[in-house]
């Protein structure tokens, strides 16, 4: 028994308006792409720095920019291995360490976000899974956390300096 | 009673993109991805490829985004950039064959004769898609698996409301006979 012409092509239809997942680590890939400088000379520049990154965990200053206020900031990628976790969030003073307002994207185990940093010091740490504090291997350690929880320090100087 | 999560409009992330949160467009991204990510996969017809058009627009529309005039209808913009975008990997890979990469769970499920009836009508649907003419294709997509309105189609795409409408007949008419003869093989 043959379905009626239109029939058919309804039915098709209906097939390909089923949701497709795309790979969740696309989204990781896009603000890395977004953050990477566009002159191809200093690109190479940061590639190894990148790669380097890779290896365990790190913070890559991105790209420059300047905002409407006048302070200078770069972006910087912070970046860490993390191959079986489900969820990893950055936590730092510069977003009130506030899990939701830095939340990390995925490829392959390798979790990264970008944030813009004006000059200055700060503390941060990675938040695995909701519950787990880890501070960056790859960075210094914060030794004046007034909480106990392992974090790291990033410094960034001004420009020119 | 309680807090309740409130959803931030497209308009709101663009503008604070704008403002140098370069996280709010992760927050666009992730809304997206899926959606156009759909168009992409069967305008394509190449996983693969199909993401790297995706994630070549979402950068396209960051670096261009001071000329998204209307920040409410960001998504009808990006629609726009993929859908060029795809037409650009469509001519190159117009002589490639198409090939589906069923997932392994599908083809060891297929020893069932239901599976594998659902697998051989999915690769119908995939084959006859893959032989329409890329702008029947991308009109009949455009119009009946991302329902939009000829209008919309007509914005995004630079074609006239009648031509796209011959489009999508002859597409529909196409189809019918390409899925028609699929069941006599």
């Amino acid at each position: 028994m043959f379905e009626h012409d239109d029939d058919i092509v309804e039915r098709m239809i209906r097939q390909l308006r089923r949701p497709v997942s795309m790979d969740p680590g696309l989204a990781a890939r896009v603000m890395g792409e977004i953050a990477a400088p566009a002159h191809p000379g200093k690109k190479r520049r940061w590639a190894w720095l990148a790669a380097a990154a890779a290896v365990l965990g790190a913070v890559v200053i991105a790209h420059p920019w300047t905002r409407g206020s006048g302070t200078s900031t770069d972006a910087f990628q912070f970046v860490l291995v993390a191959p079986q976790a489900a969820s990893v969030s950055l936590v730092g003073d510069f977003n009130d360490w506030d899990p939701a307002r830095s939340p990390m994207q995925t490829a392959h185990g390798v979790w990264a976000t970008v944030v813009p940093l004006a000059p200055g010091r700060y503390r941060y740490a990675f938040l695995v899974n909701g519950v787990e504090w880890r501070a960056d291997p790859a960075a210094p350690n914060a030794i004046d956390d007034e909480f106990g929880t392992p974090s790291s320090v990033v410094t960034v100087a001004g420009r020119g300096s | 009673m309680g807090i309740n999560r409130v959803e931030t409009g497209d308009a709101e992330l663009v503008r604070r993109v704008r403002a140098g949160d370069i996280g709010a467009y992760g927050a666009l991204v992730a809304r997206y991805r899926d959606r156009l990510g759909r168009y992409a996969v069967h305008m394509i017809g190449d996983r693969e490829d199909a993401e790297e058009a995706l994630q070549d627009s979402f950068v396209r529309a960051y670096r261009s985004l001071e000329r998204c005039y209307d920040p409410a209808r960001f998504g009808a913009w990006l629609y726009g950039i993929l859908v060029n975008r795809c037409r650009t990997t469509g001519a190159r890979a117009a002589r490639r064959r198409r090939l589906f990469v069923h997932d392994a769970e599908a083809l060891n499920d297929a020893s069932h004769p239901d599976a594998m009836e659902r697998l051989e009508w999915t690769d119908a649907v995939e084959r006859a898609l893959a032989r329409l003419a890329p702008e029947y294709r991308e009109a009949f997509l455009l119009k009946h698996v991302e329902e939009l309105e000829y209008e919309e189609i007509a914005e995004l795409t630079g074609n006239g409301i009648s031509a796209l409408k011959m489009r999508v007949k002859r597409a529909r008419e196409q189809l019918q006979k390409f899925l028609r003869e699929a069941e006599h093989v």
